[in-house]
């Protein structure tokens, strides 16, 4: 099916945006935590990680999804 | 060329075992390698366990502190238990991972089955935990939320237990995309030699490969930290007492 591989395209594509988006709003807050209180740098850092990567898992999802329909 | 028949595991050796299929594939005998290293290294240091550690013996000491402040320190003295669990299953994850970079090895943990066995054991464990520690009724009233409306019980029950069902989902998910993303990036980048069927763009896609490499040591140690981290949070959540 050639409409497989435009599903998983638009499937990923939209998924990564919103992942982009959501990983710079953490990033960005983050560093604004530790500009502010730098003596919690590695304690931000740590819960920062760990965040990115709930927010990452969610674009993976939708990377499973779209090799499904890639590969049917 | 189809990048995802290239990262299908292979059969090595048939066997049969009452109509089952137990065969062993490529993935299976990394596996038993991640093992197999662990229990090497580990024999290593504890035999001749020194007070003043050698420095490989502090490199295990360090990895059982880590998870001792990091993730168990909720628990306090009742965590000991729960270390053994823990830091096998971080080393399992963590070398297997790892194995992913060494070529011509496909990691075990790129493998849903795999994935998803970790993470099975994982709920199973947390659930008997929970059963263990509150009784049959108080372990599904710890399913809803204190101070909720009578009404909104029926509504708030289904979605709580929906969370807990997909918690191992999650968990296998996310370990198994994360290997087989990295795994099939660096097979794309590599691919676009055959695709332009010239040498000359080669450089191009081997420098990108090292540093989605270089990417993957990181994002190796983060999975496995985060797996860890998230079943020594069910592990607390299930023991803590309700309020």
């Amino acid at each position: 099916m050639e409409l497989g591989y435009l599903a998983g395209g638009i499937a990923i594509g939209l998924a990564s945006l919103g992942t982009a988006v959501g990983i710079g709003m953490l990033a960005a807050k983050a560093m604004e935590g530790i500009s502010r209180q730098p003596s919690a740098a590695s304690e931000i850092r740590t819960s920062m990680i760990i965040a990115i990567a709930f927010v990452e898992a969610l674009c993976l999802y939708a990377l499973v999804i779209a090799l499904i329909l890639v590969t049917k | 060329m189809n990048v995802i028949e290239h990262l299908q595991p292979t059969k090595v050796l048939e066997i049969e075992v009452f109509g089952i299929d137990a065969s062993i594939y490529n993935s299976t005998l990394s596996l038993f390698f991640a093992v197999f290293i662990i229990f090497f290294f580990f024999m290593l240091v504890s035999r001749k366990a020194k007070i003043i550690p050698t420095p490989i013996q502090s490199i295990a000491e360090y990895l059982v502190d880590f998870i001792r402040l990091e993730m168990l320190a909720p628990l306090g003295s009742q965590g000991e238990k729960w270390l053994p669990f823990l830091i096998s299953l971080f080393c399992l994850i963590l070398i297997s991972n790892l194995l992913g970079l060494v070529p011509g090895l496909l990691p075990p943990t790129s493998n849903i089955n795999v994935t998803g066995t970790l993470a099975i054991i994982v709920f199973i464990m947390v659930n008997i935990v929970g059963l263990l520690k509150h009784g049959f009724l108080g372990y599904f009233r710890s399913f809803i939320p204190s101070g909720v409306p009578i009404f909104l019980i029926p509504l708030l029950f289904p979605i709580e237990v929906m969370g807990q069902v997909a918690r191992p989902f999650s968990l296998a998910v996310r370990l198994f995309a994360n290997m087989f993303a990295g795994h099939a990036i660096i097979l794309v980048f590599l691919s676009f030699i055959f695709m332009f069927k010239s040498f000359l763009i080669a450089p191009l896609p081997v420098i990108g490969d090292v540093a989605i490499s270089a990417f993957e040591i990181f994002v190796a140690f983060i999975q496995a930290f985060i797996f860890t981290y998230l079943s020594s949070s069910y592990i607390i959540g299930a023991l803590q007492e309700e309020h």
